[in-house]
């Protein structure tokens, strides 16, 4: 078994400066990747990952994930192959079909996800290898779109998937899956889908890197740890429809109530309406010998890259330090 | 204030302790604001180049910590022992 990546998730709610203060501490102690999430409402995800690109030696990095929606495919290729001078090789794109509450807020309708993601994927890699863009696409069209510079290297295409048909596809064109869950059930549904759509493109699965972009808590008090985790829990549960939760035998009626209590603000009875089987199926918190066993558990069903996503910690340079101390020397 | 020659009295052996504390207290801070940039991106230099447990980096990181944690920094002092660098920054506010 080759030796599992490890990646991190930064969400830039915080100044520039704490994010690239992480993304080094990360670094020096043994990450992989570095990911940080796209969302308007918070720091702008390219000048946070110049930041991080300047502070840096070692670490990959990317968007974890754009959309094809928010910014035409064009100015989010011009972005990263631009990063990619600043640290040239170890830039990523990562792409996802968007979260459709977040676009409606803009007024983006969201139609067609996998032919947006595909076509602007498509557009991504003719503009970063110095072709010319001319299609008629069924979302994007271009008449002639080129860039007058090449980076150097090819850069990576991870798809952030969910749904069958969009692992499936991000097994087919991606170099990486981001999949957006924590449990083994959701995860092991997840690469078999990815590693169907990879042999259907007659790649070996060493072409694919899959990877588990997880919610994670780690804090030698285990109960530290789960209270992290509880609001992150909270807000995935309340995304989730009712089929989602009735496969982790959540109960639908608590949801409700947990919905409920966040649309008028009464985060208290929110946060305490969230159960262990919510916990359990949406986020990888414990001990750092708790999330090693989940880790492994992971790992054995084929992923090749684990992200360790929002909250991380209580304290997030102690859970780092934690992570790179007790749990990634425990897969290398 | 010259925290370079303040850093000085900080004997050897605490300069790893009292990197870590004043960097948590930097990192979880609520006053983002107060911190000035240019400082910011040297101690991100400093850390970067694996320099932030050095005088140097200590005394980035405690201009850092006084502007947005002065209480929090003057205790963590008092509890390392570091009374002559305290009263020495009191002085100076």
């Amino acid at each position: 078994m080759a030796p599992l990546k490890f990646g991190i998730e930064f969400v830039p709610k915080e100044p520039y400066w704490k994010l690239a203060a992480y993304a080094i501490q990360a670094e020096n102690v043994g990450f992989d990747n570095l990911w940080v999430t796209d969302h308007f409402g918070n720091r702008n995800v390219y000048v946070t990952l110049a930041a991080a690109a300047i502070y840096t030696n070692k670490i990959t990095f990317g968007t974890g994930v754009t959309n094809p929606w928010m910014v035409n495919p064009v100015i989010t290729a011009q972005a990263i192959a631009t990063l990619n001078e600043l640290a040239p090789g170890r830039v990523v794109l990562g792409m996802g079909a968007g979260d459709k509450t977040t676009l409606e807020a803009v007024g983006i309708e969201m139609g067609k996800p996998l032919a947006a993601v595909k076509e602007a994927i498509e557009m991504f890699r003719k503009l970063t290898a110095g072709e010319k863009v001319a299609f008629q696409g069924e979302v994007f069209k271009a008449a002639g779109a080129k860039f007058n510079f090449k980076p150097a290297n090819k850069i990576p295409v991870y798809v952030g998937a969910q749904g069958p048909k969009m692992l499936e596809m991000a097994g087919k064109i991606g170099d990486g899956v981001l999949i957006n869950a924590s449990h083994p059930s959701d995860i092991e549904f997840a690469v078999k889908a990815a590693n169907e759509g990879a042999k259907q493109a007659g790649k070996q699965p060493s072409d694919l890197d899959i990877t588990a972009y997880t919610s994670f808590s780690v804090n030698e008090d285990p109960k530290k740890a789960v209270k992290a985790a509880t609001p992150v829990v909270a807000f995935i549960v309340a995304g989730s429809p009712a089929p989602v939760l009735e496969k982790h035998k959540i109960d639908v009626s608590k949801a409700d109530e947990l919905r409920a209590a966040l649309k008028v603000g009464d985060f208290p009875k929110a946060l305490a309406a969230v159960t262990p089987e919510m916990l359990e199926a949406f986020s990888i918190s414990g001990t750092p010998d708790m999330c090693i066993e989940k880790i492994a558990t992971l790992q054995k069903i084929g992923i090749s890259q684990f992200v360790v996503g929002s909250p991380i910690g209580t304290n997030v340079k102690n859970a780092i330090d934690l992570i790179g101390s007790k749990i990634i020397p425990h897969f290398k | 204030m010259d925290y370079p020659k303040l850093v000085e009295s900080v004997p050897a052996e605490k300069l790893g302790p009292l990197s870590d504390q004043l960097l948590n207290y930097i990192l979880t801070t609520k006053n983002e604001g107060k911190m000035p940039t240019t400082l910011a991106n040297s101690m991100l230099s400093k850390m970067q180049h694996g320099e932030i447990k050095s005088a140097a980096g200590v005394a980035i990181l405690l201009e850092a910590a006084v502007a947005l944690e002065p209480e929090k920094t003057m205790a963590a002092l008092g509890e390392m022992q570091l009374a002559q660098l305290a009263n020495a920054l009191k002085g100076g506010m």
